[in-house]
């Protein structure tokens, strides 16, 4: 595979992640290659234990490769980096900061001044349709709310590319339904790097431009597939033959690498 | 919290628990069963209160060990928060200082006292010391305890949108941990007492231990007692007003 593609935003090179833990070492990921390239909405499916977050975690900088690299525009990720704004499942709200000074922190961090922090807040604000919780604390929100905070926290940041770890997996169904038609819209007006992590194959389908499988631990990429459906996927989009293909071609490989997760257990 | 306000019957009981538990002191003292010089009537530390109130020694004194404990506490504290949050997110600083402050915790701030006054003197400076050396160490501890129990969460995503590790402590570690740090040093405080009022009943001019002190070199039961009403009282005033300045320090916890 070419792993040195000029397009390429982020190279996962070969990586390879050992744990150590109490039942001695694990390998978490495998000599893993993937390519994102700019603008694209890539979506990783896999089971759970398959080394996702793992592997989101050191495209962000919180991890570092037991071998192999992590390529961010060509150079080596070797810490935490702000160009990946992150979206954690648990929402990771700061409790002691409203709504507007959540969004406004990464900004704050970036010593700009109060009065442009207001303005760029207020417009992220406004994006997510919270107008009118700018004052509200966290505590006071439902699970959806906080999320579409957190994701307004780091669009105010202005990344180059957003890492959401199941960022929609706590949440009910029509909230979740609601937050990835929002998700849609603001990769089609910001056109930002996105890469999502579920392992919920429908999400995969209603969201990625490109969906990548996981193997079973340790964790490789089992599948790219392509997903060209148009956007918005909405209802005939759904029932369509297209639609069901997909989703008959991910989940035999979803499967395959479950069923081997089982028996790895079992045996 | 708000329950308690529903109904004022537990209110009313213990204000009359409080009368007959008074009412029952003065009779068996006007009785004769106790020697005045043991217990004295609640009529006569009230007498005894009016009198000190009247020529001003009472509040003089009050206010004396309440300055001393205020002023020993803050000091002990502004090193103890700054200090703390280093140590809570520094291995290699909390190895360094660590024997220093195990070997710090266990002394009683009593065992000071000596020392103390021998460097210092019967001074104001060494009242100040003996609340520092008493509070400063365990309110290390709390402080340092407070800044492991945030979610390592928090600190990745501030550090994901762009903060430094100082911007860390200052924004995440610091706020995060301010609802256990102030639990904590209200604990400090009433041990801050007990050393003000120990290093005042060794040696002192004034203050609620110097009144106890020189009341039992002249057989005035009735003033020591009213000192040791006093600091009751004094503390119990403190927490109040405490409790108000945590509400407006932590909005978000309400």
């Amino acid at each position: 595979m070419d792993t040195l593609n000029d397009q390429s935003k982020i190279c996962v090179n070969t990586v390879t992640k050992c744990f150590s833990s109490k039942q001695g070492e694990v390998t978490a990921l495998k000599d893993l290659s993937l390519d994102i390239r700019d603008g694209e909405f890539l979506v990783v499916v896999g089971a759970s234990g398959c080394g996702k977050t793992t592997l989101i975690n050191m495209i962000a900088g919180f991890d570092t490769p037991s071998s192999g690299e992590v390529l961010l525009d060509g150079k080596p990720v070797t810490g935490i980096t702000p160009e990946c704004g992150m979206i954690f499942q648990q929402y990771a709200l700061f409790p002691w900061k409203t709504v507007q000074e959540n969004v406004e922190f990464g900004l704050k961090m970036k010593r700009i001044p109060k009065s442009e922090r207001k303005a760029i807040a207020a417009k992220f604000i406004d994006l997510v349709a919270l107008n009118g919780f700018e004052k509200s604390y966290p505590h006071h929100l439902s699970g959806g709310m906080k999320q579409r905070v957190s994701i307004a926290r780091a669009l105010a940041n202005n990344p180059e590319v957003m890492l959401l770890d199941e960022p929609f997996a706590a949440l009910d169904a029509m909230t979740r339904q609601v937050l990835q038609e929002q998700l849609v819209r603001i990769y089609e007006k910001h056109k930002k790097t996105i890469i999502f992590i579920t392992h919920s194959i429908d999400e995969a389908l209603l969201l990625s431009s490109r969906i990548a499988v996981m193997t079973a631990r340790p964790g490789r990429i089992a599948q790219e597939i392509i997903n060209d459906l148009p956007y918005p996927r909405n209802a005939d989009v759904q029932l369509s033959d297209n639609y069901m293909a997909l989703k008959r071609k991910i989940w035999d490989s979803v499967q395959a690498e479950v069923l081997k997760s089982m028996e790895v257990e079992t045996g | 919290m708000d329950k308690e306000n529903h109904s004022k019957k537990p209110v009313v009981i213990s204000i009359f628990s409080l009368i007959l538990f008074l009412v029952v002191w003065e009779i068996v003292c006007k009785g004769g069963l106790i020697d005045p010089v043991f217990m004295p009537a609640p009529s006569k530390i009230f007498a005894r209160a009016v009198k000190l109130i009247g020529n001003g020694e009472l509040m003089a004194h009050t206010f004396a060990s309440t300055r001393r404990v205020m002023v020993g506490f803050m000091i002990s504290s502004m090193v103890a928060i700054p200090f703390g949050i280093f140590l809570g997110s520094s291995r290699l600083f909390m190895a360094i200082c660590d024997p220093f402050i195990s070997l710090l915790r266990p002394l009683p701030s009593m065992s000071w006292i000596p020392l103390s006054l021998l460097w210092l003197g019967i001074t104001e400076t060494q009242k100040y010391s003996i609340v520092f050396m008493g509070s400063f160490a365990p309110s290390l501890l709390y402080i340092i305890e407070a800044t492991k129990s945030i979610d390592p969460l928090l600190i990745r995503a501030a550090r994901n949108l762009g903060a430094s590790k100082l911007d860390v402590m200052r924004e995440v570690i610091l706020p995060g941990a301010l609802p256990q740090i102030i639990s904590g040093l209200k604990v400090m405080l009433g041990i801050a007492w007990t050393c003000i009022i120990s290093a005042e009943l060794v040696a002192a001019r004034e203050g609620l231990g110097f009144m106890i002190m020189n009341g039992k070199e002249y057989f005035q039961t009735d003033t020591v007692m009213l000192g040791i009403v006093m600091i009751s009282l004094t503390v119990m005033v403190i927490y109040v007003v405490l409790k108000k300045f945590e509400r407006r320090l932590l909005p978000w916890t309400r």
